[in-house]
């Protein structure tokens, strides 16, 4: 079996692999929703200048935080800011930010939600939601039926995004029991598998076919959607940054990478998995 | 009356009998089905492009094999060992009894547990951080029963004519042990191996903490901070993280090698097996 | 086998043998130990309250664990009663009666199903059980199609081949002398499994269901999946079927989730999560060990 004579080749060669490898390893870890622009970019510099580059999305956000933190990784992702907290736990790290786009979290309904009219929800009834005061659809305009609430996974830059938004600070965030979701495409499927669900979802991945975004209702009662026109203003309250992180300034391999991600091709590598590009912000 | 209570008997469990196959082949014929388009000579050949959606699995192929190789490597002297111990040395007395209780214990222990163990041990205290060795050792503890047990009934069921023979001959216990007892049950090593190696390629639990990432590995430099991709890790991530249709081929394709696999090295073990098997029962 | 007159001696291949087998012995111990070790703060943080707590929220350093027992308890015993009817009654078709050839094709198809990943039944399980389920279940309403019903129907099907295989293997190991004596007698041959076969390979069987609970009580990516993965879902009343089409979570959902990794750099957190891992330690030896006493007490001879 040609699977199996390989084996010992392979087992040689890893052996001598030390002998071979010249430039350093690039690992990066973080956010999935950052990861969709970068694994291609990292795809793109392997092809083309032989970097070696390694990509993992453990724990999302807080995952990449904690890992360029603990020095396992030379970028970590992350789809939201830096909060003291994370700059306190490591004292010796000089966290630097580097934006590279942006992007809204939306909350998605599933399909029979959206048919019955309901398009937008305010701060006051999303809160009531969350914390289980209101159970069922009718009490804030939908159809007669349970609100079925996936709960982005805490840790999750997503998350941390909407309990932002909420409470102001994620430490403020009550506890709730919630089923859990993890990945941007788990909240997305269960959302679209079950009827009366609703999710905190990166609003580029709301295709509008089988899950639907919510506008949000300011203050004054104005629907505000999530557009691209909306997000780049930060009208739309639930906006968040795409940051590459790093220890201090991008050096070596890391600043190729970086660099390359801020080039027009890496912007459009954004642009492309529907997250507003650098320019399209407006400050 | 009787009679009539004999071919109810019979028809329940033809029932339960016509149940059980008929699901096991709707999930064998689901896999298969689908995975089948994705099958090509490039699948197997190339590596993953764009999360998943294009692009093959080779590195995932060597990052299992490179990890089931280990698995051996690490288990088979001590399933030697043990076996030695059980089926020779202490062959009559009340160690048999104890290893085989230990074996059934570490039988027992659920794959997470071992994922745990290794995130303290290799990556917590050993500061190896994920290696493709972590993933080996873990694997070959996790098989280790399963090779020993069948070493164990081949050495046992060994006819006794061929020990006294040599012992006839002069020859003392290690000289029998590595001239006769060993060449002659090594069909015991090999089935019981092929046996675990089956299981510990499909595992994902003991390696995702320790051993393998999603994408970027390609082989290993080294043991600390060298990850290998996975077959079933990419299954696990891709499962939760994407159902576009791109992937969804793709991934029943890895699903579908994955089983291909584990078919194949259970395949080749049976004639052996049952051989064994019956030799043990049936005397 | 008996070689005549071998002696003990501190050959090579003796210390070969000795330290490797010591190896394995230490292996099992040192995974004991670091799992008490390592959970020692939370032992100390709540107490018994560990294992009684109805809450778990980590963030206020509240760490319960009974809801996630009870959940893989439940989804554990479920599919065991499910698989063992189902595996059982198989397995004594194709051992009583299928002719051989018959047999042995439907026991090499099971043994090789019996190696699917989990990983597989966990795709299988997302993809297509959990929509299933919901629409199965529309009539009582569930929240969605992830529940504790369908983490143990997908249980289910993976123990089905273990707990088929090895109650095959017991059934087959009842000496036919005693079948052939039961006809002799008149009896039919479904008295005869009833009344003399199964009976004696009851100790068999049971080994059998005891190592598919094992299998079950353990099973963590399958479960992950389709789970819900709901904290704190404690039953107001225990007997009541609502929770099984809830959304849960087991003991090894949560150890196989994110928390794992968050709980990584903090040593409350820490200790809890390895602290869950020690109680299914616990729970998985006390099946194993229950079945190894059982699997000894063999059927005498005939």
């Amino acid at each position: 079996m040609m699977l199996r004579s390989l084996r010992l080749p392979l087992l040689v060669s890893t052996l001598l692999a030390p002998l071979w490898t010249g430039a350093a390893t690039l690992k990066i870890n973080g956010s999935t929703t950052v990861n969709l622009p970068v694994a291609e970019a990292a795809e793109m510099l392997r092809a083309e200048q032989k970097m070696d580059i390694q990509v993992d999305t453990q724990g999302g956000s807080s995952g990449g935080i904690s890992a360029l933190g603990d020095g396992l990784v030379q970028i970590g992702m992350a789809s939201k800011h830096l909060s003291d907290a994370d700059r306190a736990k490591y004292p010796k790290v000089s966290f630097k930010e580097i934006h590279i786009g942006e992007d809204a979290v939306a909350l998605v309904v599933s399909r029979d939600v959206w048919e019955s009219g309901l398009r937008a929800l305010t701060k006051e009834q999303v809160r009531d939601i969350y914390e289980g005061r209101v159970k069922n659809w009718k009490q804030v305009g939908g159809p007669d039926r349970r609100i079925a609430f996936f709960n982005k996974e805490p840790g999750r830059g997503t998350w941390e995004v909407f309990v932002h938004w909420l409470y102001g600070d994620p430490k403020k965030a009550p506890q709730v029991s919630l089923p859990e979701v993890g990945g941007n495409e788990e909240s997305r499927n269960k959302v679209a598998s079950t009827k009366g669900a609703v999710s905190q979802l990166s609003s580029s991945w709301a295709n509008g076919k089988t899950v639907f975004a919510l506008a949000l209702k300011s203050e004054a009662g104005e629907a505000i959607e999530p557009t691209t026109e909306n997000i780049a203003t930060h009208k739309y309250p639930m906006s968040r940054p795409l940051f590459l992180l790093t220890n201090g300034e991008a050096r070596d391999e890391a600043k190729v990478f970086v660099d390359f991600v801020l080039s027009e091709r890496g912007q459009a590598l954004v642009k492309k998995h529907g997250y507003l590009a650098l320019e399209q912000l407006k400050k | 009356m009787r009679k009539w209570k004999n071919n109810v008997f019979v028809a329940v469990t033809g029932a339960c009998a016509l149940l059980s196959c008929g699901v096991l082949l709707l999930i064998v014929g689901a896999i298969f089905f689908r995975g089948l388009p994705a099958i090509s000579w490039n699948f197997f050949t190339e590596q993953i492009r764009l999360v998943g959606a294009a692009g093959g699995i080779f590195y995932n192929l060597v990052g299992t094999l490179i990890l089931i190789s280990t698995a051996l490597v690490v288990c088979t002297p001590v399933a030697l060992g043990v076996g030695l111990l059980c089926g020779v040395y202490g062959r009559h007395s009340r160690w048999r009894e104890r290893f085989m209780v230990l074996l059934h214990l570490l039988n027992g222990v659920p794959s997470i547990l071992f994922g745990i163990l290794g995130l303290i041990v290799f990556v917590k205290f050993f500061g190896w951080g994920k290696s493709w060795l972590s993933g080996g050792i873990l694997l070959g503890a996790m098989i280790l029963p399963t090779v020993t047990i069948a070493l164990i009934e081949r050495i046992e069921s060994l006819p006794a004519k061929y020990l006294e023979a040599a012992a006839g001959l002069g020859l003392n216990t290690s000289q029998i042990i590595w001239s006769v007892i060993v060449p002659q049950s090594l069909n015991g090593l090999i089935t019981g191996s092929l046996l675990g190696l089956a299981r510990a390629a499909g595992e994902t639990a003991p390696i995702m903490f320790t051993a393998t990432i999603f994408a970027g590995a390609t082989l290993p430099h080294g043991i600390k901070e060298s990850p290998v991709l996975s077959l079933p890790y990419h299954i696990f991530v891709l499962a939760q993280d994407s159902f576009d249709p791109s992937v969804g081929e793709k991934l029943w394709g890895t699903a579908l090698v994955m089983v291909g696999m584990v078919v194949l090295l259970s395949l080749i073990a049976l004639p052996m097996r049952l051989r064994i098997h019956e030799e043990a029962y049936h005397p | 086998m008996s070689i005549a007159g071998w002696k003990r001696r501190a050959t090579p291949t003796l210390l070969f043998s000795f330290g490797f087998s010591a190896v394995a012995v230490l292996f099992l111990l040192m995974m004991l130990v670091l799992f008490l070790w390592q959970s020692i703060p939370v032992w100390r943080h709540e107490g018994f309250g560990y294992l009684f707590g109805k809450q778990w929220f980590y963030r206020g350093q509240q760490f319960g664990a009974l809801p996630m027992i009870y959940g893989t308890v439940v989804v554990a015993a479920l599919a065991l009663v499910m698989a063992a009817l189902v595996g059982i009654g198989t397995a004594i078709f194709i051992a009583e009666f299928l002719p051989s050839r018959a047999r042995l094709i439907v026991k090499i198809m099971v043994e090789l199903l019996s190696g699917i990943p989990s990983v597989v039944y966990g795709l299988l399980g997302v993809l297509f059980l959990r929509n299933w389920v919901y629409a199965a279940l529309a009539h009582f309403d569930p929240l969605s199609g992830d529940t504790l019903l369908t983490a143990a129907l997908l249980l289910a099907v993976m123990i089905l081949p273990t707990i088929m295989t090895l109650t095959d293997d017991a059934l087959r190991g009842v000496p036919s002398a005693q079948r052939t004596a039961a006809r002799g007698l008149g009896l039919t041959h479904t008295e005869t499994i009833l009344s003399v076969t199964l009976p004696q390979a009851a100790p068999g069987v049971l080994s059998a269901v005891l190592l598919g609970l094992g299998r079950a009580l353990g099973e963590t990516i399958a479960v992950f999946l389709v789970v819900g993965r709901q904290d704190n879902q404690w039953p107001s009343n225990l007997l009541s079927l609502r929770p099984l089409i809830e959304s849960g979570q087991t003991l090894t959902s949560k150890l196989g989730g994110s928390e794992t990794h968050i709980a990584y750099g903090d040593p409350l957190h820490w200790a809890a999560i390895v602290g869950l891992g020690l109680i299914l330690l616990a729970l998985t030896v006390a099946v194993t060990m229950t079945g190894i006493r059982l699997g000894t007490r063999k059927a005498s001879d005939a």
